[in-house]
C-alpha cells in the first residue's frame, strides 16, 4: 500500500510559497503534489483541492439528497473529514473515487439521520425559477425527472447519481457504494426504468 | 422516447440542477483553508496495528510469531550496542540507538530484518530522509549524523512505513496520532 506522503510524512513542504501571497500558486500544480503539501498542513493547497472537487461533490450530494441545505453541509464536512484523514488515503486509488466514498458514507448517515429528525422539505424545484409562463419544455421535463429521482428508493438514486452525473464507471460505482459491480448494472437499469415510469405516470397525472 | 434519450435528459436533469444551485460554493475553498488554519491531517496509529488483531487463530498465531522474533531482534540489538558502545570512552556511552562520539557523531541504529530501505527523519534533517545502510546484510540498520547539543525528535522510515518508537530512545512524543522518539545529545555527554 502506498500512502500519500508516507515516505516523507513529516517533510517540510515540497511546494514553497514564495512568489505569490494570494494562493494561486498551487493552481496548475499536480493533484499528488497538492495532497503532499496538504499532508505538511498547508491548507491553501487543500482548498486548491476542494475548488478542484466541490461541484462534483456537491453534485453527488445534492443527488443523494435531494435536499440543498443539507448536499451543502455534507459538501463542506466531506472535505474537512477527508482532510482530516489524508494520511489514510492510498495512492493506488483515485482521489476522486475516495473523496465520493467519503462524500457518499456521509450522505448515508445524514438520510438515516433525516428519517429519525425528519424536517420540512425543501421544495421539489430546488432550481427555483417556477412560473409556468417562463418554464420551457425541457426545463419542465428535468424537474419531472428531478422529482421522480426524489422519490426513487436510494439505493437506485445513488447509483444513477454517480453514473449520470459523476460520470463514474461502474467499478468505480460499486467501489464508492461498496456493492459489487454486476449489482451496479442492475440497480442502474432497474432504476432508470422505475424513474421513466415515474415521469411518464407524472405525465398522465397531469394531462 | 428513442434510446438514448433518456440518459441525455437525465444527465441534463442533474448538470444543471447542480448548477443551478452551485453559486452556495462560492468562496468554500477559501472557507474550508481558513477553518483548518493550524491543523494536520491526523494519523490513526490503529490502522498500523490492525493486522495484529486478525480475525483468525491462525492469523493471531502468526501475528504472534512476527511479535516474538521482533522482540529477539531487539535483544539482538541490545546486545550489539551494548558491545559497539564499550569502545566508547566512558562519559559519552549512550543507550544503543542513539549514541554520541566525542565529534559528535550520533550513530542511529534500527533493526529490520526484511527491509529493503530504512532511512531516519528528524527534526536535525529537516524531516527530510537520511538512508540507513546495512552493509553487512545482518538486518541491522545504521547510519552516523554528525549532530550538535541539543534535543531531537525522530523517527524511523522502514519501506515507506512510520516507525516513532524506537524503544531505547529517552522519551516519546505524540502529535496528531503518531509517535516519534526523543533523544537528548548533551554537551559533556548524552543526556539519557
Amino acid at each position: 500500500m502506498i500512502y500519500v506522503g508516507s515516505e516523507t510524512a513529516r517533510a517540510k513542504p515540497c511546494i514553497l510559497v514564495t512568489e505569490e501571497a494570494n494562493g494561486s500558486v498551487y493552481r496548475g500544480q499536480d493533484e499528488v503534489s497538492l495532497l503532499r503539501a496538504s499532508l505538511n498542513g498547508e491548507t491553501e493547497a487543500w482548498g486548491e483541492i476542494v475548488a478542484r472537487y466541490k461541484d462534483a461533490v456537491f453534485g453527488l450530494c445534492l443527488g443523494f439528497l435531494r435536499n440543498r441545505a443539507d448536499a451543502e453541509d455534507v459538501t463542506h464536512d466531506a472535505f474537512i473529514r477527508a482532510y482530516d484523514n489524508l494520511r489514510r488515503y492510498r495512492l493506488e486509488k483515485r482521489f476522486s473515487t475516495w473523496i465520493f466514498t467519503i462524500a457518499a458514507n456521509l450522505c448515508r448517515n445524514r438520510l438515516r439521520y433525516r428519517r429519525n429528525h425528519p424536517v420540512v422539505e425543501s421544495p421539489p424545484n430546488l432550481a427555483g425559477g417556477s412560473d409556468p409562463a417562463v418554464i420551457v419544455e425541457r426545463e419542465d421535463r428535468w424537474q419531472r425527472i428531478r422529482e421522480g429521482l426524489s422519490r426513487l428508493p436510494y439505493s437506485y438514486r445513488a447509483p444513477l447519481v454517480l453514473r449520470f452525473y459523476n460520470d463514474l464507471s461502474y467499478r468505480e460505482i460499486g467501489e464508492i457504494l461498496s456493492i459489487p459491480e454486476g449489482t451496479v448494472k442492475t440497480r442502474i437499469h432497474r432504476g432508470k426504468a422505475m424513474l421513466k415510469r415515474e415521469v411518464e405516470r407524472e405525465v398522465i397525472d397531469h394531462g | 422516447m428513442v434510446k438514448g434519450e433518456f440518459d441525455e435528459l437525465l444527465r441534463d436533469a442533474l448538470h444543471n440542477e447542480v448548477k443551478d444551485a452551485a453559486g452556495s460554493l462560492q468562496g468554500l475553498e477559501a472557507r474550508i483553508a481558513s477553518e483548518l488554519e493550524g491543523r494536520l491531517p491526523r494519523l490513526r496509529p490503529s490502522d498500523r496495528f490492525r493486522q495484529l488483531l486478525a480475525p483468525t487463530r491462525a492469523g493471531r498465531i502468526g501475528q504472534l510469531a512476527v511479535i516474538g522474533a521482533t522482540a529477539a531482534a531487539f535483544l539482538f540489538l541490545g546486545v550489539f550496542i551494548a558491545h559497539r558502545t564499550s569502545l566508547l570512552p566512558g562519559p559519552e556511552r549512550l543507550s544503543p540507538s542513539l549514541s554520541a562520539s566525542a565529534n559528535r557523531e550520533v550513530l542511529f541504529v534500527v533493526p529490520a530484518l526484511d527491509a529493503k530501505q530504512v532511512a531516519v527523519v528528524g527534526d536535525f534533517n529537516g524531516w527530510e530522509a537520511t538512508p540507513l545502510s546495512d552493509d553487512n546484510h545482518d538486518g541491522i540498520w545504521t547510519a552516523n549524523i554528525p549532530l550538535s547539543p541539543g534535543r531531537y525528535e525522530y523517527a524511523f522510515i522502514i519501506d515507506g512505513r512510520w516507525w516513532g518508537q524506537d524503544p531505547l530512545a529517552d522519551e516519546y512524543v505524540s502529535s496528531f496520532g503518531q509517535y516519534s522518539s526523543v533523544r537528548y545529545v548533551g554537551g559533556g555527554g548524552d543526556g539519557a
